[in-house]
């Protein structure tokens, strides 16, 4: 079992490790002839011309900020949503999954254009926090289904009892939240790789450099010419290491408290 | 419900952001996007730092955009919302739709309002942005399609390098002779996109055309066309196959010593000048019956909606003028558009590479262009699908002309 895990672990960690090695190599070499594990030449350098060359320390900031708000949000709204739908009566129920399932087969290329124009109609673009807007839409129809779904689990007498108990719908809500603390963790988890991972977004929204997440930085230096790529390497490597920080302090987290592990 | 709720809660975020109403950017700033990597975007930043110095009381913001794709997409939906950038940068075989749909305002009279003088320019990429009896956009540079050469490949074979004037034959001999060894160390001749713009020259140069009337219809299937696509067709065994450049495209190649030769602009001249070690120069194109290359050019336009036109005018009047095609020249990525600036030191540096700079300005009299159309970018993409099939997976040329002609035929005729 545990060599079974050492050995999924290995796949996963495998082309970390080649990130983490290329970032090494000195730029303006020629491109190695395939892969090449331990470079011949290797310098840290690459490292600070990336944080330079994409003002990557300010665009960090930027990502902080957003995931800051849209993460809370996002789980905050997508349970209320999932909320409603599991407890609505059986018939209002069937037709909100399905408007949500509606939803979700929109092609988010479909929404470019609209969302460009209405966010400009209102003066919004430009400002970094733009790129948390879908946050107050549950992000994705998707994280809705999945609290939906966590809540439906909820023994249905409870639901009502607390009902008759004539508690507010926002007291019902706080009293059911802790059933679907897994899904909580869950939503918090995707919706965190979807913003920090933005490109499009911050692409059509945001036109002044200075106010561009780290995703969008990056997104710059992978247009490196193949022998500077080195220096995209080692920004690709900054930017992988806050989200694994918050996937190891959240795992913890999630292992203790809501699986008591 | 959705954008219900979006409706509802936007103002109050945004509120909270103190951003509501404001308009966003730099109060009297000129908006210009252009696209590039990092480094070529540098050389903008360089060219609007010396506006700025040059024009204390003017603004220029620079909106920056790595890839290409990116640049239109941002254009695209940017248009479409009403704010588009006030200048932007595009090249002259995509700037028609823009005109079609009534967004650009001619850069033309209100650059020689501020003295631009056309006359300084090469004519040709000021006849590309020519159209509708307006020069719509102002040309920023003028390349031609040259060989790329790896010097210590053709040493080390013992082949001579291209001479000006080398004919079809010789640069078949050469790809030929230089395709050597197998597996991950193999070599190839030549390296080249299955693309109209590379394939055109050598059918203008076997005296074929690639359109002909009004609206334009391609011509790929007469007889010289079909010569000079069947030639470039034999030259297959000497270039990488579809699987060899999944691992590595041929830039890639050329700069690890893997491909002798590479078709392609003065845009790869930056990357090439990267690499320690490699020994690189150019040639110009191999010649059958008549010199010919192909023009590529990108031009500085201004959008209709632009509120500081005469601004955006100053601001490209400086860029191509003598100190902005200077600094721009000096990036290494471009040919100057301005005359007296392509043949001064800051573009033919005999103390960088390519040593024969002066190819790049050899050919621009022999040069020629695609037709402007509003959906030309569609053709040339039907083009290179087709002409893949033809290159890597070995379909029949009778059969890609004859879908190219049928695929393109509605494109060109519901265009204009």
């Amino acid at each position: 079992m545990n060599a079974a895990a050492l050995l999924v672990a290995a796949v996963f960690t495998a082309p970390i490790a080649v990130l983490a090695l290329g970032s090494l190599r000195r730029p303006g070499q020629p491109p190695p002839n395939g892969l090449e594990l331990l470079p011949e030449r290797t310098t840290t350098g690459n490292y600070a011309t990336a944080v330079r060359m994409g003002d990557l320390a300010g665009q960090l900031g930027n990502s902080l900020l957003i995931v800051a708000v849209a993460v809370p949000a996002t789980v905050l709204v997508a349970s209320w949503a999932g909320f409603a739908i599991a407890t609505a009566p059986r018939r209002t129920r069937g037709t909100l999954v399905l408007v949500t399932l509606v939803a979700l087969m929109v092609p988010p290329v479909a929404l470019w254009v609209p969302r460009v124009v209405f966010l400009e109609w209102l003066g919004f673009t430009d400002h970094t926090i733009v790129v948390a807007l879908p946050a107050i839409a549950a992000t994705s129809p998707f994280y809705v289904l999945v609290f939906a779904f966590a809540y439906s689990r909820i023994p249905r007498a409870l639901v009502e009892t607390a009902t008759l108990e004539g508690l507010s719908a926002v007291r019902r809500w706080v009293l059911m939240f802790p059933a679907a603390r897994p899904a909580a963790f869950a939503v918090a988890m995707l919706a965190f790789v979807t913003y920090w991972s933005t490109v499009i977004d911050p692409l059509l929204l945001l036109p002044s450099q200075e106010r561009w997440p780290l995703s969008l930085g990056l997104w710059s230096l992978s247009s490196l010419d193949p022998p500077m790529y080195p220096i995209f390497l080692a920004g690709a490597v900054l930017a992988t290491l806050p989200p694994v920080v918050v996937f190891l302090l959240a795992q913890r987290a999630f292992l203790t408290r809501t699986l008591e592990v | 419900m959705r954008a219900l709720l979006a409706g509802l809660l936007v103002p109050l975020l945004a509120a909270g952001c103190g951003g509501a109403g404001q308009a966003s950017g730099q109060e009297g700033a000129i908006r210009v996007q252009v696209s590039g990597e990092p480094e070529e975007i540098a050389v903008y930043r360089a060219l609007v730092t010396a506006y700025h110095k040059r024009h204390p009381g003017e603004k220029v913001e620079l909106v920056a955009v790595a890839k290409k794709d990116d640049h239109l997409a941002r254009l695209a939906t940017s248009f479409a919302a009403g704010r588009p950038p006030d200048v932007f940068l595009i090249n002259y075989r995509e700037y028609a739709q823009f005109v079609a749909r009534g967004a650009l305002t001619p850069a033309g009279p209100l650059l020689t309002r501020q003295g631009v003088r056309m006359a300084d320019y090469y004519p040709q990429p000021v006849a590309a942005f020519t159209y509708r009896g307006a020069l719509q956009c102002m040309p920023q540079n003028i390349s031609s399609l040259v060989v790329y050469y790896n010097r210590a490949l053709f040493d080390r074979a013992g082949v001579d390098h291209p001479a000006a004037g080398w004919s079809w034959a010789e640069f078949a001999a050469t790809a030929r002779r230089l395709t050597r060894g197998s597996g991950t160390t193999r070599t190839h001749g030549l390296g080249m996109e299955p693309t109209l713009i590379r394939a055109a020259p050598f059918i203008w140069g076997n005296g074929g055309t690639i359109t002909t009337g009004e609206p334009p219809r391609l011509t790929l299937n007469t007889p010289p066309a079909r010569e000079a696509l069947r030639f470039l067709l034999g030259l297959r065994p000497a270039m990488p196959n579809r699987t060899e450049l999944a691992a590595q495209d041929l830039e890639t190649r050329f700069t690890s010593g893997k491909l002798a030769m590479l078709l392609s602009s003065r845009r790869d001249t930056p990357l090439f000048r990267e690499v320690a070690g490699l020994d690189f120069d150019v040639a110009p194109l191999p010649v059958q019956n008549v010199p010919a290359g192909i023009l590529h050019s990108d031009g500085y336009c201004v959008a209709a909606k632009s509120s500081r036109q005469d601004a955006a005018a100053r601001f490209i009047a400086f860029a191509v003028g003598r100190q902005g095609q200077t600094l721009t020249a000096l990036g290494g990525r471009t040919v100057p558009s301005l005359v007296s600036v392509s043949k001064s030191g800051a573009f033919l540096d005999p103390g960088r590479e390519p040593e024969s700079s002066r190819v790049f300005l050899d050919g621009i009299s022999a040069i020629r262009r695609t037709p402007v159309h509003p959906r030309w970018t569609e053709v040339e993409e039907v083009v290179e699908a087709e002409l893949t099939r033809a290159f890597h997976d070995g379909a029949p040329l009778d059969d890609v002309l004859a879908r190219i002609d049928d695929r393109t035929g509605a494109i060109l005729t519901t265009g204009r």
